[in-house]
């Protein structure tokens, strides 16, 4: 059974009654014969699901839900609550010893120029992040729907990176333009007269770490954009080219603005990477430095938490980042619904 | 011959009205012949999406050469071996314990992907075929968790697997991840595309939840399902900061983390790099292999959202 196709299974097929029947799903039997699938699933919106319920009880219901819930209870919610919590502590041996200090660790944080910088800095970087990646992505993907052969092997080509594990990308990096033994480095010296030093020159090991973590996400973008673009009716392309728009302009003019929700999705998930999935890049390439250019908010809250044992600061800085979540999660869901325009 | 040359012109004649631009209306014949076209504009998008490709494979590409050579920086080819790559790999498996790191990586992943689509599914039947109290309350508590990644419950959490005695144990590298709105969310959609009719034979049938999720829904969700778990997959071999912190003892470390133990062990030597490099690319081989195996349930997945 795991072998043969979701169709031959219930596409009306000899074999499927068997299947069934042994299982004692006479009725099920019936109505696939009656109806078929394709059939079945163009009126499933209009009929009414909730029948196993009615039969056998809302018990049954919270009994399935009850492993999600119980996990989500206590280890998503209770360690949020309990982080909210926390923030209002100041803690002590190991976060043994808690005094109240209200809305101290806010105030601490509010007038720590250290913690405004890093603010920036990771404002700066999800920015960085963000333009790289959609832009160079969106190229990409647009080439991709554009060319007429070859296009499986160019999207395996280029959706590989969703695979790239953020440490693997981190440390081929870091060793790819190491400031003295780098195999690009010398290359990159040769062509640009630049020195390399992002060991000690900040904005350099800004850009790297960026540049880094564009190229672990361009993958994810691929996969989004060339979804969306396949959606976009053909008849379009045909009748831009007729008129002779030129490929820049069909992308920019046509369709980016249909894609347009695909686009904004991407852009709220590539900010809450840039914020939250660029941690191992951080830890690996730059530990924040050199001077703070790199001390992006999560990398400056592990450091506070487990470093320097400030778990009721670090809460506040984990209270601020679901600021920042629950902020972008809620512009997606408003302007997915008001503004964008859905082609497909 | 004069004639064959006029009805020439007049096909020509009769596509440029409509595309003005010579290119174009090349392209258009070569279609309807059902021949590649070839004009400049396609070379370019194919030079285009070549260089990119390239662009983008190339740090890879350069790691893995090092990771053939003896020395971090080569200058030619000749300098690469098999048998040093043997060597390189065989060290950086064994002696420097990234066998072990995979390995659990691997057990992390798999016990990931099952727990949470186990969990998932369960949770998914409710939703969709079960009409009980506070239902859509209860859909927004399991979808709002996307609002509660790791970061901003980090040290409680650290503290509760703490308390609950689950350092350095499967149990704290998995649990924590069981329940997912992602998933949940995904089968719930693919739950809705099935007739819904189905149920009401079900019933008829006297067949319980569980049987009518194992016989009905599973067999019939099987690329959705493939493609959420590649997600899962993928996902869970790439957490870094969560292992990181709940793992100290080495030999239950998973290989993200692992890449760093690795860097401080054979920080800078001028060996050391071919080593750091081989441990990169057998990391990304388990992920990669799941990536390219199962990449149509993927992608379809993917056009879900």
């Amino acid at each position: 059974m795991g072998t043969r196709d979701t169709k031959e299974i219930y596409g009306g097929s000899l074999g499927v009654g068997q299947f069934l029947r042994e299982r004692g799903l006479r009725g099920t039997v019936a109505y696939l014969r009656e109806h078929g699938v394709r059939g079945a699933v163009a009126n499933a919106r209009e009929d009414d699901r909730s029948l196993l319920g009615e039969l056998r009880g809302i018990s049954v219901a919270y009994l399935l839900l009850a492993p999600t819930l119980l996990v989500s209870a206590v280890f998503l919610y209770y360690p949020a609550l309990e982080a909210l919590e926390l923030s209002f502590h100041q803690t002590l041996f190991f976060g043994g010893q808690r005094t109240w200090v209200g809305l101290g660790n806010y105030e601490t944080l509010l007038s720590s120029s250290a913690y405004h910088e890093s603010v920036a800095i990771t404002v700066a970087f999800a920015a960085a992040v963000v333009v790289g990646v959609m832009t160079l992505s969106l190229v990409v993907s647009f080439l991709l729907y554009e060319v007429d052969w070859g296009q499986s092997g160019y999207l395996i080509a280029a959706i590989w990176p969703y695979a790239l594990p953020p440490a693997v990308a981190g440390i081929v990096f870091l060793f790819l333009i190491h400031p003295s033994i780098g195999t690009l480095t010398a290359v990159l010296e040769g062509y640009t007269g630049l020195e390399v030093d992002w060991f000690s020159d900040g904005r350099q090991a800004f850009v790297v770490v960026a540049v880094a973590a564009i190229w672990k996400q361009l993958g994810y973008n691929v996969i989004f954009t060339v979804a969306a673009l396949n959606n976009v009716p053909a008849t379009l392309r045909e009748a831009a080219e007729l008129d002779g728009i030129g490929r820049w302009t069909r992308l920019v003019r046509i369709y980016v603005p249909l894609i347009s929700p695909t686009l904004l999705f991407l852009v709220v998930m590539n900010t809450i990477y840039a914020f939250f999935g660029t941690f191992a890049f951080i830890d690996l390439m730059t530990q924040g430095g050199p001077g703070g250019a790199t001390n992006i908010m999560i990398f400056d809250l592990y450091r506070n938490a487990f470093e320097f044992n400030n778990h009721g600061l670090a809460s506040a800085q984990s209270v601020v980042l679901f600021a920042v979540v629950s902020l972008l999660m809620y512009a997606q869901l408003r302007f997915s619904d008001e503004r964008v325009h859905y082609g497909a | 011959m004069s004639r064959h040359s006029n009805t020439n012109t007049n096909a020509n004649a009769s596509t440029s009205t409509n595309a003005p631009t010579g290119g174009e209306s090349r392209r258009l014949i070569d279609l309807e012949r059902g021949l590649p076209a070839l004009d400049g504009a396609t070379l370019r998008a194919h030079a285009g999406l070549l260089l990119a490709v390239s662009l983008m494979a190339l740090p890879l590409v350069i790691a893995a050469l090092i990771s053939f050579g003896t020395r971090a920086t080569f200058t030619s080819v000749s300098e690469l071996s098999l048998e040093t790559a043997a060597q390189n790999y065989r060290d950086v498996l064994f002696r420097y314990d990234m066998g072990q790191y995979m390995l659990n990586s691997l057990i992390m992943s798999v016990i990931v992907v099952i727990g949470k689509l186990a969990v998932s599914l369960l949770a998914a039947l409710a939703i969709v075929y079960y009409r009980f109290p506070f239902k859509n309350a209860v859909f927004a508590v399991v979808l709002l968790t996307l609002m509660l990644p790791v970061p901003v419950r980090i040290v409680p959490l650290f503290q509760l697997a703490a308390d609950l005695g689950w350092a350095n144990s499967f149990a704290a590298l998995t649990i924590p991840y069981l329940a997912s709105a992602t998933t949940v969310f995904l089968l719930r959609q693919h739950f809705l595309s099935i007739p819904a009719s189905l149920v009401e034979s079900a019933k008829l049938d006297g067949v319980g939840p569980l049987r009518f999720l194992a016989f009905v829904l599973i067999p019939m969700s099987k690329g959705m399902i493939a493609g959420v778990s590649v997600i899962m997959f993928i996902y869970s071999w790439n957490q870094y900061l969560w292992p990181l912190l709940i793992v100290d003892d080495q030999s239950m470390q998973v290989a993200q983390v692992g890449i760093r133990l690795l860097q401080g062990v054979v920080e800078s030597g001028e060996i050391a790099w071919p080593l750091l490099m081989a441990g990169s690319i057998v990391t990304l081989v388990p992920p990669l292999a799941v990536l390219i195996v199962f990449r149509k349930p993927l992608l379809e997945t993917f056009g879900v959202q």
